[in-house]
This record gives C-alpha cells, structure tokens and sequence, in this order.
C-alpha cells in the first residue's frame, strides 16, 4: 500500500530531523546557519502538509502543532524551527480564511469585544472541508520559501545605507548576515572592520578569513580590548541567534559586553537579522533560555586534577536588553526595537505564540 | 628479539594464508557500505558484583538513563547503521530494554539485532561467533556497552579507511583514545596504560597496561625501525572505542587463546614481523569518552555527564526519548524532572539530576548527587555524591556520601553511609545505624556466591536458578544492619583478603591503593610461569624418551611461550631451571652431588641446541647465568656441582666466556653475605679452572668441534 509507505517514510524524515536537532551544535552553535535551519523545517512542514492524513484545516493545524512541539522540545535554543511551524500556522489560518471568503482584517484583529464573545468559536470554524484547501497552503508555503531564499540578499542590499567609507565597523564573532551585509558594502566602499574573536568559540577568527578574503581591511582583537577600541569605532554592526519578542536580543556570549560598550561611547549598534529569527518569546523563560554545552572549551579536559575540584560552565548566549539596540536590519527593512512588537503581531497569530 | 620471528614463521605463513582470503572478499565489496558495529553488553567480569547479580551492568542507570542507552546513542550519532548486541549474563533483560527503547521503533535509523549465548566467556567468544556468522563484511566499531561518549569517530574512521587504501590491509584496528593528564578523576587506574607510537603514522609501537608499576620497559628494537619520530605517552585515557576491520574477528578466530582486546593488541604487536599487521591510534582532544568499568569510574563518569561534558546527551536533552522523562536544567546544573516536589529549606546546591515523582522533605542539602525517579527522601538529609536509583526510600536525618543506592532499598532513621558503601537492591537499612567506609549490602547472601566462586571464570554470567535452592535461609543480623535490617554484609562474612578484593572490585584501585593488588597480580604471575615450566618440563621429557630432534623442541616451547604470554627472557630462565632440576625430577632430591652432575652433562649436551637457540645476544648469557645461580642458591648442597655445570655449558659454546667473566665480577657483588661467602669457594675454583681453560684454548675449542 503506497500511502502507509509514504506516511512510514515521512515519520522516518522527522526522526531524523529530530535526532540532527538534538545533536545539533557540538558547542561552536549549530552546524548549519539558521536559515538553512528555517528552510528545512520549512521543507519538513510542506511535506507533512502533502503526505499527512487530515480532512480539514483543524486537523492539519493540530498535527502540525504536535510536530512542531517536539521539534522545539528536542532543541529548544533553536527558535527557528518554532517560528516556522508557527508561520506555517498563520499561513493555514489565512487560506482558511480566504477559502470561507471572509477578509483576513477581520479574522486578525483582535479587540476586547471579540474576545468577549467569541470565545473559544475560533477554533471549531476550522472544521469545514475545502477541496483546494491544501493546494492553496502547499502554494503559500513555496512563497514562503522563496522569500527565505532571499532573506540574506535582500538585507545584504541595504548594506550601502548604512556603510559609508572610511568608516571603522566592529562586530563580533560570526555571522552569515553580516558577513554577506559587509561583504556587499565592500563592492562599493572601503572601510575598516574589527571582529572581537568570541572566546572560547573564537568563531571571529574564521569571521575574519572570510571578510580579509574579499579585500576588506579586518583585525581581530580579544574580547577584553572591546571597550578599549570602541571609542574608534562608528558604527557596530552584529548578528543575532533570536529576536526576542521585546525587542531583547539573544545573541552570542559578549555581545552584551559589546552592546554596554557602544552604549558608552554612544555608538549606534545595529542588528543584522532576518525575519524568520523573531520570537515570540520574552526572555524570562529561563528553562530554555539558556544554553550551556561542554566546558571542554573553557577548561580543557587534559587539565586533569583540577576538574575534580572545580565546577566550569560554558555558556553559549547572552541577552541583550531592547534598550541598548539602534536599529534592526530585516530583510523588509530598517525597523527600531520599539516596533518590534507590530512585526510579531503581523507575522504569528497570537494563538500561535505557544504550541 | 630475533628468535621470535623465526621460530614463529610456519604459524605465521599459515594465518597469513587466511588473512590473504579475508583481503580478497572485502576487496571484492562495494565501497559504500552501512557502517556497522558490535557492541559487547556484557563485561565479562565481576566488578559490580552483588548489584551486577539483579540486573546486567548495561542496564544500571547513570544520570537515570541505562548505560546501553548512551553507547547505542553514541554510535548512532557516528553514523552506525547497524549494530550487532552481544548479551550473556541476564540477556533477556537487555532484550526487554532494547525492544521497548527507541533503538527498535521501525523509523530508527540504527538496526539493532540482538544475539544471545549462554555460552560467551570474554570478548574473544563473541568476536569469535561474529567471524563464524559472517557478521561484518566491512569495517566496524566495537565497544562495550558500558561506554559512554560523544567522540566523532568519523574522522578516525577516515583515517583507518584511508590507511587500509594505502596500505593494502595492513592496519588492523584503530583505538581511540582521549588525551587527559595523568591525575584525571575519570582515568581509572585499572586501566591505565602506556603507549608508544610513531607520531607520523601513528602506530602503535608498544602498549602496555601499568597497572601501578613503577618501572616499565621497553624493548629497544621497536625504535631502530621505522621513522625516526616516536612518542611515549601515558597522558591517554583508553575510551574502549576501537575501530577493526574484518580481520580482527578473523584474527580472534586463528588465535583461540585470545580474550580480551588487551592480549589481541599484544599478540598483534608481537607477531607484527610475521603477519605484517599493525594497529594505529587516534587521540581526540575535544569529545568525551571513557567506560564504567568500576564504581570508581561510575562516580566520575556519572559526575561528569551531570557537569555537562557528554553534551549534547545531557539529562535534559532526553535523548532516549521515553514519554515523561524529560527534565529541566537551570543554574549550578540542577536537573529537575517532572513533579519533583521539594520541601521548605532544602537546598539543591550544584550538580544535582533529581527524577520524576521524587519527594524531597525539608531542610535537605544535597550537592553533586543523581537521584532516580519514584524515590522519597525525608527531612535534613545529606546527600553528597549519592547515587540512588529508582524507588529508594530515605527516612529523615540520613547521611549519605560517596555511595551507590539501588533500587528499592530503604534507609530508615539516621542513618550515615559512609564513603563508598553499595546498597544492593532492595535493602532495607537501620534505624540509627552508621555503616563504616567500603560497606556492600545485598540481599544474596556472600556464601550462596561462594559455592559458584570455582568457576573457572570470574564472569557475570553464572547461573543463579541453581543455587537458590541451596540458600539457607539465615537470619539478618542486626548490628551489621539495624534493628529494621534486611541484606548481608559482603565484607563481614568473608576473610580478609577477599573483602580488600571486593572493595577493589566496586571501587577500582584508586581509592584502595593496598600494595596487596600488586603482589596479587604478581603472584598470578607466578602461577603462570610455574605452569609454563611444568609444561616445559613435560615437553623437554617426552623428547627425551621418544628422541625428538631439538629444532622441535624449540618450536614447541615456542608456542608454549605464546600461549602462556611468557617473555623470551623468562623462558630463558625456566628453561635453565628446568633442565637443570630434571635429574632432581627424575631421580628424586636425594641425590648426591656426583650422581647430580653424572645425570645433568649428558642431558645438557643433548639439549644444547635448544640453549643455543634462546641464548643469542650478550644479555641472554648474563640472564641464563642468574638463573643458574638462583638454582644453585637454593641447592645449597650442590653448589660445587655449579663449576661443572658451568663448564659444561662453556664447552658446549652455549655460554660464552666473557660472560661468565662478567657475571662473575658483577655477580658476587650483588649477593647477600652468606651466600656470598659459600658462592666464593665456587667462584674460587671457577677462576682457577678459568685461567686454566685460558692457558690450553685451543685443545678446548677442538674438543667443543667435535
């Protein structure tokens, strides 16, 4: 029987992707940039779309739930994978919608009235039967796709705003965003970047082969000489792991130590980050907000006695509060912190925010 | 060191014939094949011995997950597409478990089969029946199923691949070793060893187990040959992980007397001329990876995952991935899992893994302890380094450090176990009882095991079902466990030297480092070399009564040698001895010193060819002259019976002259003074008749032509 094949080798490809997410990221982060991340769950979420039994939009919508539940729980530092599975619920809602023929305004405001009277309703209107339902969402989960595709270059072509010559650029540790923003802005313009290497990971230093490859003026410095440089710096352009739903960042370990610093000196500290990393997360779920991996890199094993006597932690993120951001650079555009919240309410359905 | 290679060169061509065969059909194989492995779930031994009783050591929880669990998860995460589970002791327990686990669910991406035998003694068995069921076709992975790590071998499999490409089959086996200085909590000593490799190819050279030796030596040919780079290394920790290609279960196979990896990895490097195989390293200093081969190593180990260094297979990952048995990790690495309740005033102070459904009372402070789930735990307990499995009971104002508790035991009012003290399952402990340092309390009684204790192995593996009938049912008695007491102590009822045994057993050598252990193995040793001499014995008997030529002799004694692991140097020497005993053998020890040496010249020509054979190089002559002086030494009343034997020897070119010389000047200096005084009457008229054999040289060697 070809179905009970089919439904066999989907569960297997979420096995899969369930065992690589959890043991995703052997200390130096995740071994494939997020986006890759976002584009595979993406992928996993059409095809369970495709190949899933269900009859109605509720139904889809719960599987993909459970789904996206346990895909979070196996790694729940990698928020990606929770803001596609709630995408692609915002998308089902949509065409939902569109195919009962009533107006997407309506069905997304939210006011003290409807809640008052609707109640639970939301939910049991999912339960009618459209024949092009799932051909309408398959569609809306391709563009999808194709505007992950084009998330790097499209913050990448704002480079030029932003990055004038002759200017000094500190950033820290690596990032694909701002390594391919950078290396945009070098087609044009000359000018100079420091990278704070990001012990005990010391990504920075593969950061900075990569941008001395292109003919960028870069130096590496420790991450103690942060506040010592940055009275020479303009402009601190960085990366971010997620965007917190206040606007916070939870971003490589020092970043926050960076952001303190260009606070100091009254340097803009701008962020490099697409959409799909933007959370509806706020930063006091302390359970999962916190990586720490093997202390291996902080104290090595072959220190030998020492370890016995010692406990060492190692760390992975740090948060860094609303306050001390300039500006986010997505690729829709420029946007402050405070406006962060409008962007969560048009990309998620509030219902969505927990799975 | 030569005449190990020659003598053995027949046997050698013959494996080598098989090997040859091996070669072809994996050349015959596609490159791209599931990468497989074997994983041994039993240990063979009895280091956990009562706990081990109730349950395999496989399946005893670390960190509440079964050991099996995190090897299985470790050769998953490598890529091992299949894997082959060899149990014996208890097999369908871990039969159970495996079902149930995540390992058999069809979408795994690691086929396990399990394969059972009653019948598997050590690692050699097993290997043994996977070359006679044609398991393997391609490289694979062995390891134990007690080894917990996260160590990409991918990059060693590379390399092992890439060596057999280049090399035509010669690397036979890759170890994986994590580098960690000497000193390490987690390096047990037990298993400590010492390497020395080529840093180029990374060969191993020489490997041997130190076990608490203070001098080691090796052998200096290994480094007239090869590149001109070697390292010595003892800053390695042995994982157990080793990579083999098909050949190593062929291997086991050719060579019955093999058992462990450890006599493999010796009889590999000692035939290396012959077979041409060799086996490399691989020393990883990022992952983690070591085997809980003892309690002292579960405490570490079990310490370490807590601590985070097995990421990513944390407690709180769930990487078995059982309904329910998720937990939270929050600062100073306290693990919480679901509906653990904890009362007013206790403290969880650092490293910290507590189950489901755990009670905690008020007033507790527990540090650097994993507690199971189902357990209940009363008020202003102490717990530091406990290790309490599932459904323990702890009644308030216990103390416990350093200790192992099991499943469903109980430990009523204030109680203290003190370091290292074992609660097998189901014990009942107390009230207000204090158990001294090293204490094991099980429910099987010491002397039901003792009966069984003739086995020839000392392996988990016995059956139990038969002696249960014989249990005689004694009382418990209560000032070893409380008024309340249920179990017997290990230690209390057996002799001395057995109970240092068992503590050394649970607890690994580090903590208990007795000097006892070290005559122990010595005296193992012994038993050894005084087996190898009656077999000599035997061997040189019945060549003499059916005229045997002596090029046989001599490859029989060699494979004696090999069978019973004896240096050259030693069978130098218990030859020696035995040739020189026999007409005591023979005729009985009441020989006067004259019927002694009437006997003796005439066996010592006929066995001269066999002397000629071992003793080769200057040393061997200094070796076989000790040997002839302790012999004398004892014989005290044929000590003038030692010139002539010597002479003999001399006329028979089997000692060479300068030899003696140097024996002799060096010799007499070292001995004790009665000996010495008696010695130098010998010695007098030995260089007397020496400088007479150097007044009338050349008569001598004529006569020796003949």
């Amino acid at each position: 029987m070809p179905g009970a094949d089919k439904e066999t080798d989907l569960t297997e490809r979420i096995e899969a992707f369930l065992a690589d997410l959890k043991r995703g990221g052997s200390g130096t982060g995740p071994l494939r940039g997020s986006g890759e991340m976002a584009r595979e769950t993406t992928y996993l979420l059409r095809r369970i779309t495709a190949q899933a039994r269900w009859s109605s939009a509720g139904d889809l919508m719960e599987i993909i739930r459970n789904e996206g539940r346990r895909m979070t729980a196996a790694q729940p530092s990698e928020t990606t994978v929770g803001n596609m599975v709630r995408r692609v619920l915002k998308i089902i809602r949509e065409e939902y919608a569109r195919s009962r023929g009533s107006s997407e305004e309506t069905e997304q405001q939210e006011s003290l009235h409807k809640l008052l009277t609707a109640g639970e309703l939301s939910e049991e209107n999912f339960r009618q039967h459209f024949v092009h339902l799932k051909a309408n969402v398959i569609e809306a989960i391709n563009e999808l796709l194709t505007e992950l595709d084009g998330t790097t270059d499209n913050i990448a072509m704002q480079a030029l705003e932003h990055i004038h010559s002759n200017e000094v650029i500190m950033t820290v540790g690596r990032s694909r965003t701002v390594e391919a923003f950078l290396k945009d802005a070098a087609r044009k313009r000359k000018f100079h970047v420091i990278v704070a290497e990001c012990a005990p990971f010391c990504q920075g230093h593969e950061m900075a082969t990569g941008l001395s490859k292109v003919g960028i003026e870069t130096t590496v410095i420790a991450d103690a000489a942060i506040f010592a440089v940055m009275s020479r710096v303009n402009k601190v352009i960085i990366g971010t792991q997620t965007v917190l739903a206040n606007g916070g960042l939870r971003a490589v370990n020092g970043t926050h130590s960076v952001a303190l610093a260009a606070r100091h000196h009254s340097t803009p500290l701008i962020i490099c980050a697409p959409m799909f990393k933007l959370s509806p997360q706020f930063p006091n779920e302390e359970d999962t907000f916190h990586k720490f991996v093997s202390p291996h890199e902080v104290l090595p094993f072959t220190a030998g006695e020492i370890l016995s006597k010692v406990n060492v932690h190692c760390p992975v993120f740090d948060y860094v509060p609303p306050e001390l951001i300039t500006l986010f650079i997505s690729n829709i555009g420029g946007n402050a912190p405070s406006y962060i919240y409008r962007l969560m309410s048009e990309l998620y359905h509030p219902e969505d925010h927990k799975l | 060191m030569l005449q190990i290679y020659t003598s053995g060169a027949t046997s050698g061509s013959f494996r080598g014939g098989k090997q040859k065969k091996g070669n072809v059909t994996s050349e015959q194989e596609e490159e791209e094949q599931p990468l497989q492995a074997v994983l041994v779930a039993d240990s063979f031994n009895r280091r956990f011995f009562p706990i081990s009783k109730d349950q395999p050591r496989a399946l005893l929880p670390l960190g509440n997950v079964a050991m099996i669990d995190y090897t299985l998860e470790f050769l998953t995460s490598t890529g091992v597409q299949e894997t082959f589970v060899f149990c014996c002791w208890m097999s369908n327990k871990i039969k159970d478990h495996l079902l149930k686990s995540k390992w058999c669910r069809p979408t795994s991406p690691n086929v396990v089969h399990i394969i059972t035998s009653d019948l598997y003694r050590s690692l050699g068995d097993v290997l043994r029946d996977v070359d006679a069921k044609n398991l393997v076709r391609n490289d694979f992975i062995l390891v134990y199923g007690d080894v917990v790590s996260n160590i990409d071998v991918s990059q060693a499999l590379q390399e092992h691949r890439h060596r057999r490409k280049v090399d035509k089959n010669i690397s036979v086996m890759t170890m994986v070793f994590k580098e960690s200085s000497p000193g390490h909590k987690t390096r047990c000593e037990e298993d400590d060893v010492i390497v020395a490799m080529d840093s180029k190819s990374k060969r191993v050279l020489h490997y041997q187990k130190t076990q608490g030796l203070k001098k080691l030596q090796f052998p200096m040919n290994i480094f007239q040959h090869g590149s001109d780079e070697f390292e010595i290394r003892h800053d390695l920790l042995d994982c157990h992980i080793s990579i083999c290609s098909p050949q190593v279960a062929e291997l086991f196979t050719d060579n019955f007397d093999y058992q462990t990896r450890n006599d493999f990895v010796r009889g590999i490097l000692v035939n290396e001329e012959i077979l041409g195989n060799q086996i490399h390293l691989y020393v990883t200093q990022d992952g983690y990876g070591a085997r809980v081969s003892n309690l002292q190593m579960y405490d570490s180990v079990s310490l370490d995952m807590v601590r985070r260094w097995v990421y990513p297979l944390t407690p709180e990952a769930n990487f078995t991935d059982q309904q329910g048995q998720g937990c939270t990790h929050s600062r100073h690495n306290v693990y919480r899992g679901a509906e653990v309740s904890l009362g007013h005033g206790s403290q969880m102070e650092e490293n910290v893994l507590i189950g489901r459904d755990t009670s905690i009372g008020a007033n507790c402070h527990i540090s650097n302890s994993v507690i199971g789930n189902n357990c209940t735990i009363g008020d202003n307990v102490v717990l530091d380094r406990a290790h309490m499995w599932n459904n323990v009971h702890v009644s308030s104002n216990v103390e416990i450090h350093q200790s192992v508790v099991c499943d469903g035991a109980v430990v009523k009012e204030a109680v203290r176990l003190n370091k290292q003290c074992v609660l097998a399952y189901n014990v009942v402990i107390g009230p207000n009882l204090s158990l001294p340092e090293g204490t094991v309390v099980s429910m099987h009684h010491p002397e039901e095991e003792e009966e069984d204790d003739d086995d020839e192995f000392l392996s988990d593996d016995q059956e139990v079902g038969h002696s249960k009938d014989k249990t005689r049912q004694k009382a418990f008695n209560p000032a070893e466990v409380g008024p309340e007491g249920k179990g017997y102590i290990w230690k209390a009822s057996m002799n001395d030297t057995e109970d240092e045994e068992l503590a050394q057993c649970l607890w690994g050598l580090v903590l208990n480092p007795d000097p006892e252990s070290d005559s122990e193995s010595e005296a193992s040793e012994e038993s050894q070399d005084r087996t190898f001499q009656l077999e000599v014995l035997g061997t040189l008997q019945r060549g003499l009564e059916e005229n045997i030529v002596c090029d046989n002799l001599v490859l029989e004694i060699n494979s004696l040698k090999y069978a019973y692991n004896i240096t050259l140097k030693e069978v130098m020497q218990i030859l020696t001895r035995v040739v020189l005993e026999y007409p005591f053998q023979q005729q009985g020890t009441q020989l006067t010193t004259l019927q002694y040496t009437g006997s003796l010249l005439p066996l010592l020509k006929t066995w001269s060819p066999v002397f000629k054979n071992y003793i080769k190089r200057a040393q061997d002559h200094l070796d076989c002259l000790s040997a002839v002086e302790e012999l004398f030494l004892e014989q005290d009343t044929h000590q003038t019976a030692m010139v002539k034997v010597l002479m003999k020897m001399y006329q028979l070119e089997i000692l060479e002259e300068e030899a003696i010389l140097k024996w002799f000047s060096t010799g007499a200096t070292n001995d004790k003074s009665r000996q010495l005084r008696k010695n130098q009457g010998v010695m007098r008229r030995m260089s007397l008749w020496r400088k007479e054999s150097e007044e009338d040289e050349s008569s001598e060697e004529g006569e020796c032509g003949r």
